[in-house]
């Protein structure tokens, strides 16, 4: 388990998590919901260390987070991709198993057939769609708990999304802890088990999905628009 | 047999448990004869892909399968639709029950008379039916 315990996050002078409290389960999809600028990829960061907070704890199964151990046991898939242009995937690929102690050499393997990626290709000419599922691979190639994922479905086509969404169905999610943000929440929702809604820095909902369908009848777009509606 | 097709393709209702929607799915496959008696069924997680649902909610509608004796699974075995023929049968009449109560309680609601709704149900049966 994740824990965040009343996380604060100020840009400057601009507050945005304003004490935010929510949980990751292993074995379960949460899904971070909030509009643009709501601070969802500040949470993924900070979970991460890759920004400080100002106030607030985040414990991964009970215990503070320190250096090397955060990365094997949480793998980051960042929004895009970050590695070099003029890489080659196969490139990447070392890169990343020299990097992480946990990497999957033969789950790499996998998942690059599955996506249907050419290793020997150079990442500056991969489209949209084909960085987007690479950006997977590295990830997911990594056996870690827990999983963060940035907006894993933004800009790409609809087959492409079909595939992506494959992949938290298979093995390769079993047993791990799944965050992740996403504006396709229709094609995603019934694959979720939790759904947290961020608003004004934060927590104002955290539901448990088939509970709202089965207590109130509700799906998870009719809670969104409760919350967001302007 | 069940095809492949048979467990593809689902459209869920947002507003509506999913585990609640496959174990529908599954009593409609087996009330009209395309999941048999002691069948295989897919593994939980073969079902959650092809479903593309959360692998909880497999489990979940198994686990309600397997209270309402829908399905078997012995130890770690593969879990098979039951032979008991009492509850298979059953099935079949309760879908249709539900089906037909929910359709009278729709059309009470216009105070339509009984023999004119048979007239017209007879009427529209065959007219679906041939079409």
């Amino acid at each position: 388990m994740i824990e965040l315990i009343d996380v604060r996050k100020r840009y400057r002078l601009r507050q945005v998590l304003k004490g935010v409290s929510f949980t990751i389960r292993k074995g379960q999809i949460t899904c971070l919901i909030g509009v643009n600028g709501s601070g969802k990829s500040t949470i993924m960061k900070a979970i991460m260390r890759l920004v400080p907070i100002q106030a607030g704890q985040i414990l991964i199964d009970g215990k503070p987070r320190s250096g090397a151990d955060l990365y094997e046991r949480v793998a980051f898939i960042p929004d895009r991709l970050t590695m070099p242009p003029g890489m080659k995937l196969s490139d990447a690929i070392r890169f990343m198993q020299e990097y992480h102690r946990r990497w999957n050499e033969a789950r790499s393997r996998e998942l690059m057939a599955f996506f249907r990626l050419d290793a020997s290709e150079r990442i500056g000419n991969l489209s949209k769609g084909m960085a987007a599922k690479f950006n997977l691979v590295l990830g997911l190639a990594q056996e870690t708990d827990y999983v963060l994922m940035d907006e894993p479905f933004a800009g790409i086509d609809m087959f492409s999304r079909e595939q992506i969404s494959k992949v938290f169905t298979s093995d390769l999610m079993e047993g791990r802890g799944v965050l992740l943000t996403t504006h396709e929440i229709g094609e995603m929702e019934q694959l979720l088990d939790r759904a947290v809604f961020l608003r004004d820095g934060v927590i104002v909902r955290d539901i448990d999905c088939e509970r709202l369908r089965d207590e109130m009848g509700k799906s998870v777009i009719d809670v969104m628009r409760e919350v967001y509606a302007p | 047999m069940a095809g492949l097709g048979d467990f593809e393709n689902v459209v869920f209702d947002p507003r509506v448990p999913v585990y609640l929607q496959v174990v529908r799915h599954f009593k409609e496959l087996i009330a009209t004869g395309r999941l048999r008696s002691g069948e295989v069924i897919p593994s939980r997680r073969e079902l959650a892909a092809m479903l593309n649902i959360n692998p909880n909610t497999a489990q979940r509608a198994y686990k309600e399968m397997e209270e309402q004796k829908l399905i078997v699974t012995e130890g770690n075995k593969e879990s098979r639709i039951t032979t008991d023929e009492q509850v298979l049968r059953s099935v079949r009449s309760e879908l249709i029950e539900s089906e037909v109560e929910a359709f009278v309680r729709a059309v009470r609601k216009i105070d339509v008379p009984l023999e004119e709704l048979i007239d017209l149900l007879q009427r529209k049966y065959k007219e679906l039916a041939g079409g």
